[in-house]
C-alpha cells in the first residue's frame, strides 16, 4: 500500500506561514503533480512528505501509517533532487547503492538491485565513471536509478527536467511517463511547468500561496477550472479576462457588460449573485474568433497590435480599447492573418467562456460537459 | 476544490513544532563533545581563573586571598610594567611597518613574475615555517662578537644582543625575516583579486609604470594593507619568545617585553596574581587597539 | 595581446628594478639558511678560527653525525614528530565534528556557542599559562606526551575555515544522504570529508607546521630534558654543546628540516591554509 494522505498540513517559518491548510489524498500507484508559481509551497510540500522539513500542524500519512516523526529513510520514499546530487567522489555504481550498503543490505544484493536499475534506465555502461563524467541527462538517470534501487513505495521527484535543454526535456518526459508504466508506483512529481503537469500527470494540484486550488485530472483542471487562477494559470497562451459587471441573468445564462465597453452573452448559472456585480469574462485564445467589425451580437471590440506566426498556429494580439489589455487569439497558420492596426471583432461562443465572481470563484458553466474530450495522452 | 471530511481531533493529533530542534540536539551534541571538553579545560576555565587570579594573591601553585583589585593598583605604579610596555611597543613599531612594506615589495615582484613564482614565494616564506628556535639560533650565531658574519661583513667586534641600543632592533630584523612571508602571502592574495580589466583599461588610456600603481594598485590594495598592518601589530605586541631566547629580555631588561615580564612574575618570581593582572591589563590594551585601528581603518576607506 | 606589449614596453625600467630587486632579497632571504649549512658543513675549529672563510675549507658531516650521536636531538626529533602527528590527527577529527555540526545541524544555541568558540581568538595563549600549568600539574601531566598535546587541539581557526567551507557546500548533498539513511556521523565521513579534501589537507599541514614550531606551551610544561621537542631542546643546545657552532647550526637545521620539507612539497596547499586561516583575524 504506498498512499499518502495529507491532513490539515500546516507549516510555519518564524512568522511565515508557508502551507497554509492542506488535505490531499494521493492513491497507490498514482503519478500526482504539484504545481503553481514559485513561492506557492509546492517544494516545501514535497519535502514535507520527504521529511526534510517538519510539520507545524496536521498529519501526514504515507501507506496507511503517521509519518510525522518518522526519519525520511524509513518512510518507504525515495527523491530525485533538482540538482541531482550524486556524490562526487563516488562512482555511478556507489552513488545508487549507497542507501543499501547503509542499510546493510550484502553486497551480492547491491550489486544485483544496481544493476537491474541500470538496464531499465540504460545506464549499465556508466557504472564506474564519476558524476563529473557524465553528461546532464545522464546525471539525471543516475539520480532516477538511485531513488528505484531503495524500491521505495513512494517516488518524489523535485523539478528533475529543470536543468535539460528542451529536446532532452520532451525525450525524458515520455520515458517518465513509461517508468510509471513499469514499476506501477505512486509518484509525486513537482513543476512549475503546467507542460508538465499536463502531459504527466494522472491527478494535477495546482497550489498558491500555501494553499490548494483545485485538484482534478489535466482535462478537469483545464475544462473546468474552480477558480480564475487556475483557469489563468493552465493553458497557454494563457486565458484572456475581462473585466465586466452582470447585466442580465436568464437561466443558464447571463450577459455582462465589459468595462471597455460592449455586452457579450456566457453560458453560466450566475443564480447567486445580483445584477451590477462585477465579475470576470475568462475567454480562452483558442474560442476566441476574429470578425470584421460591424458584426451583429455582442463582439468586443479590438485592434491589431502584434500577430506571432508559429508554423502550425498564428498569435493574433489584439488591444482593447485605449492602452486596455492585450487579447490573444489563436487561429489557424493557413488563413491569412489580420494586419496590424485593422480593428477586429472579437467573437465567441457563450459556451466556451468563464465568469468568475469578485472572489475569483467560477460560476458554475450553464452547458453539458460531457461531450468535451480529455487531451490526447499516452494511456 | 477536492477535500475528506476533516475531524478536529485527527487534525490537532500531531502537533510536530520543536521535534526538528530536538531531534538534531543529540547528534549535535555528539559531534561538539569533544571540542566542547578541550574547549572547556584548556580554555574557558582557565581563562575565568586567569581572570579570578588577578584579584587575588597567589603563588605559582596555590591561589590566597581575595584581594580585589590591589594587583591592578600596584600595576599601575609598577615601573617595570611600564617599561616592558615601552619595549613592546618600541618592537611593534620596528617591525610594523618594515614587514609591511618589504611584504608589499615582495608581493608585488612575485605577482609580477609569474614563471618563477614558486621560487620568489618559497624563498621568502620558507624561513615563516620554521621553529622559532631555528631562526634564534642562526641569529645569534650570524651576530656573534667575533665570529659572527654581521661583524664580517660591517666591521667590528660588536656584540649586538647585549648593546642597549641594538637588542631589540637586532631582534626585530630577525623576526622580519621570520615572519614576513606571511604578510606577503595576504597582500599577494589582495593583488591577485584585482580584476586584470582595471589594469587594461587604464593602459588603454595612456597610464603606465608608477601611475599604474597609484592608480589602480594601491587604491585596490589598501584594504588588504590595513588588514595586514592590524594583523601585524596584533602579533608584534605579542612578542615572547625571540627576545626571551635571544636577549633573554636584557640587558639591564630593556628588551624586555610585557609577555616576558608577565612569564616571569608568574614563573620566576611565583607571583602568579600579579602576574594575571599584568596578562588582564595586557589583554585590554591589546583589544582596545585593535579596536582603535579598525576604527580609523574604517574611517580611511 | 597589443595593449599587454605596451605595457611592457613602457614599463622596460621598471622591469629591470624589479630583476634586480627579486635577486637581492632572494639573496638576502636565503641566506641565512644557506650560510648555516655552511657552517654545520664545516669542522667545528674553522666557525671560530681567526679567518673568516665563506665556504668550509674541510667539507665534513662531522657536526650532523655528533648532533646525531651526542645529546638528545634524535629523541626531541621524535617527540616533535610524535606530539605534531597527535595534535593534527586530533585538531582535524574534533575540528571537522564540530565544523559539521556547527554548519549541518540545526539546534537551540547554535550561534551561541559557535560565537564563544571563536571568543578564544581575543585572548592570548600567554594569559592562560598559569592556570594551564596547574591543571596539568594536578592532572600528573607535566611532562607528559598528552600534556603536551592536549591544550593544542583547541583551534577555533580550523573550525573557522571548516566550517565556511561546509556552509558552502550545497545542502543538496546532505539531503541526499539523509534520504539515504545516513546519520550525520556517516553524512560527514562519507560525503564531507571526501568533498572537502582539498581544505583538510591544507588544515592538516598547517596544524602539523604550528605544531611542530610551538615553543611556547613545551616551554611551559617540560622539564626533563628527555620530553623535549625540537623547538624547545633546540634552545638547550648551548648547555649540551657548549659553544659549537658547527653543531648548533646542525643541529639548527635538522629541526627545521621537517617543516621545511614539508612546504617545499606540499607549497601550494600550505598557502592555501594560511591564507585560509588568516582570512578570518582581520
Amino acid at each position: 500500500m504506498a498512499s499518502v494522505s495529507l491532513r490539515g498540513i500546516k507549516k510555519q517559518y518564524e512568522k511565515n506561514s508557508v502551507i497554509k491548510g492542506v488535505d490531499l489524498d494521493i492513491a497507490d500507484g498514482e503519478f500526482v503533480v504539484f504545481v503553481g508559481p514559485s513561492g506557492c509551497g509546492k517544494s516545501t510540500l514535497l519535502r514535507i512528505i520527504a521529511g526534510l522539513e517538519d510539520i507545524t500542524e496536521g498529519t501526514l500519512e504515507i501507506g496507511g501509517r503517521v509519518a510525522n516523526d518518522v526519519e525520511p529513510a524509513r518512510r518507504g520514499i525515495a527523491m530525485v533532487f533538482q540538482s541531482y546530487a550524486l556524490y562526487p567522489h563516488m562512482s555511478v555504481a556507489e552513488n545508487m547503492g549507497f542507501a543499501l550498503k547503509l542499510a546493510k543490505v550484502p553486497k551480492s544484493e547491491i550489486a544485483e538491485r544496481v544493476g537491474r536499475a541500470a538496464e531499465i534506465l540504460q545506464i549499465g555502461h556508466l557504472l564506474e565513471r564519476k558524476p563529473k563524467a557524465l553528461s546532464g541527462g545522464q546525471r539525471q538517470r543516475v539520480a532516477i536509478g538511485r531513488a528505484i534501487v531503495r524500491k521505495p513505495e513512494v517516488f518524489l521527484f523535485d523539478e528533475p527536467l529543470s536543468n535539460l535543454d528542451a529536446a532532452l526535456r520532451g525525450q525524458t518526459r515520455v520515458e517518465l511517463a513509461r517508468l510509471h508504466r513499469e514499476l506501477k508506483s505512486t509518484m509525486i512529481y513537482v513543476t512549475h511547468d503546467q507542460v508538465e503537469a499536463m502531459t504527466l500527470g494522472q491527478k494535477i494540484v495546482v497550489l498558491n500561496g500555501g494553499r490548494i486550488e483545485q485538484v482534478g485530472t489535466p482535462s478537469d483542471l483545464y475544462e473546468r477550472p474552480a477558480n480564475r487562477f487556475v483557469a489563468g494559470f493552465l493553458g497557454s497562451p494563457r486565458m484572456n479576462f475581462f473585466e465586466a459587471t452582470l447585466a442580465k441573468q436568464g437561466a443558464r445564462s447571463a450577459s455582462v457588460t465589459l468595462a471597455g465597453g460592449g455586452q457579450v452573452e456566457v453560458a453560466a448559472d450566475v443564480a447567486r449573485a445580483q445584477a451590477g456585480a462585477r465579475v470576470t469574462l475568462g475567454v480562452r485564445p483558442e474560442h476566441l474568433q476574429l470578425a470584421r467589425p460591424g458584426l451583429e451580437g455582442g463582439g468586443i471590440a479590438a485592434t491589431v497590435v502584434l500577430v506571432e506566426y508559429l508554423g502550425d498556429v498564428t498569435l493574433v494580439y489584439a488591444q482593447v480599447g485605449e492602452g486596455g489589455e492585450m487579447v490573444a487569439v489563436k487561429t489557424d497558420a493557413d488563413s491569412a492573418p489580420p494586419a496590424l492596426g485593422s480593428r477586429v471583432e472579437l467573437v465567441f461562443p457563450a459556451t466556451r467562456a468563464f465568469l468568475f465572481d469578485e472572489d475569483g470563484t467560477v460560476f458554475a458553466p450553464g452547458w453539458v460537459a460531457s461531450t468535451t474530450e480529455p487531451l490526447a495522452r499516452i494511456p | 476544490m477536492e477535500t475528506t471530511t476533516l475531524t478536529p481531533a485527527a487534525a490537532q493529533a500531531h502537533t510536530t513544532g520543536r521535534a526538528e530542534g530536538r531531534r538534531q540536539a543529540i547528534p549535535a551534541a555528539l559531534l561538539l563533545a569533544p571540542f566542547a571538553a578541550a574547549f572547556l579545560l584548556f580554555f574557558l576555565v582557565p581563562a575565568l581563573h586567569t581572570f579570578y587570579m588577578s584579584l587575588t594573591e597567589s603563588s605559582l601553585t596555590r591561589t590566597s586571598a581575595f584581594v580585589g583589585l590591589a594587583n591592578y593598583a600596584t600595576l599601575v605604579q609598577d615601573p617595570s610594567f611600564w617599561s616592558s610596555l615601552w619595549n613592546t611597543f618600541y618592537f611593534a613599531l620596528l617591525t610594523v611597518i618594515p614587514l609591511t612594506a618589504i611584504g608589499l615589495l615582495m608581493a608585488l615582484l612575485v605577482n609580477r613574475f609569474v614563471r618563477f613564482q614558486s621560487w620568489l614565494q618559497g624563498a621568502f616564506f620558507l624561513p615563516y615555517v620554521l621553529p622559532i628556535s631555528v631562526m634564534t639560533l642562526i641569529a645569534d650565531w650570524m651576530l656573534q662578537p667575533s665570529s659572527g658574519v654581521i661583524n664580517h661583513l660591517v666591521g667590528g667586534q660588536n656584540a649586538w644582543l647585549s648593546d642597549v641600543h641594538w637588542a631589540l632592533p637586532a631582534v626585530a630584523i630577525g623576526t622580519v625575516w621570520w615572519t614576513v612571508g606571511f604578510n606577503m602571502l595576504m597582500l599577494l592574495a589582495g593583488l591577485r583579486n584585482i580584476p586584470g580589466e582595471l589594469y587594461e583599461a587604464a593602459a588603454l588610456d595612456g597610464a603606465s609604470g608608477f601611475t599604474l600603481f597609484r592608480a589602480i594598485t594601491w587604491p585596490a590594495l589598501r584594504p588588504v594593507v590595513g588588514t595586514a598592518l592590524l594583523i601585524q601589530l596584533i602579533a608584534s605586541l605579542k612578542v615572547f619568545g625571540q627576545t626571551y631566547i635571544l636577549t633573554s629580555g636584557g640587558p639591564y631588561n630593556t628588551s624586555r617585553v610585557t609577555l616576558h615580564y608577565m612569564y616571569e612574575t608568574a614563573f620566576t618570581q611565583s607571583d602568579a596574581g600579579y602576574a594575571a593582572a599584568v596578562a588582564m591589563a595586557f589583554m585590554f590594551v591589546v583589544i582596545a587597539l585593535s579596536l582603535l585601528a579598525r576604527m580609523v581603518a574604517r574611517r580611511a576607506a | 595581446m597589443s595593449v599587454r606589449f605596451h605595457i611592457m614596453r613602457s614599463q622596460l625600467g621598471w622591469t629591470i628594478a624589479a630583476v634586480l630587486a627579486s635577486v637581492v632579497l632572494m639573496a638576502l632571504w636565503l641566506f641565512p639558511l644557506l650560510w648555516a649549512l655552511s657552517t654545520a658543513l664545516r669542522p667545528e675549529h674553522e666557525t671560530v678560527s681567526a679567518v673568516f672563510h665563506w665556504l668550509p675549507q674541510t667539507w665534513t658531516l662531522d657536526a650532523f653525525t655528533k648532533t646525531l650521536s651526542a645529546g638528545n636531538v634524535p629523541r626531541w626529533l621524535f617527540n616533535s614528530a610524535l606530539v605534531a602527528f597527535l595534535v593534527t590527527v586530533v585538531t582535524m577529527a574534533i575540528s571537522l565534528m564540530a565544523a559539521y555540526a556547527f554548519s549541518q545541524l540545526r539546534f537551540r544555541g547554535r550561534s551561541l556557542l559557535f560565537g564563544l568558540a571563536m571568543l578564544a581568538f581575543l585572548l592570548p595563549f600567554e594569559a592562560l599559562l598559569v592556570p594551564l600549568f596547574r591543571t596539568m600539574h594536578q592532572l600528573g601531566m607535566i611532562n607528559s606526551y598528552a600534556g603536551l598535546v592536549l591544550p593544542q587541539v583547541v583551534s577555533p581557526v580550523v573550525i573557522y575555515v571548516f566550517k565556511q567551507f561546509f556552509d558552502a557546500i550545497p545542502a543538496d548533498f546532505r539531503e541526499a544522504a539523509v534520504m539515504d539513511g545516513a546519520n550525520p556521523l556517516r553524512v560527514l565521513w562519507s560525503v564531507y570529508l571526501p568533498i572537502s579534501g582539498n581544505i583538510v589537507w591544507a588544515m592538516a599541514i598547517v596544524t602539523f607546521i604550528g605544531a611542530w614550531n610551538n615553543f611556547l606551551w613545551p616551554f611551559i610544561i617540560v622539564t626533563s630534558n628527555d620530553m623535549m621537542t625540537i623547538p624547545l631542546g633546540l634552545t638547550q643546545t648551548y648547555d649540551a654543546f657548549g659553544v659549537r657552532y658547527a653543531q648548533l647550526m646542525a643541529a639548527a637545521l635538522l629541526g627545521a628540516l621537517p617543516v621545511a620539507l614539508a612546504y617545499v612539497v606540499f607549497q601550494r596547499r600550505v598557502t592555501q591554509g594560511f591564507l585560509a586561516a588568516s582570512g578570518l583575524k582581520g
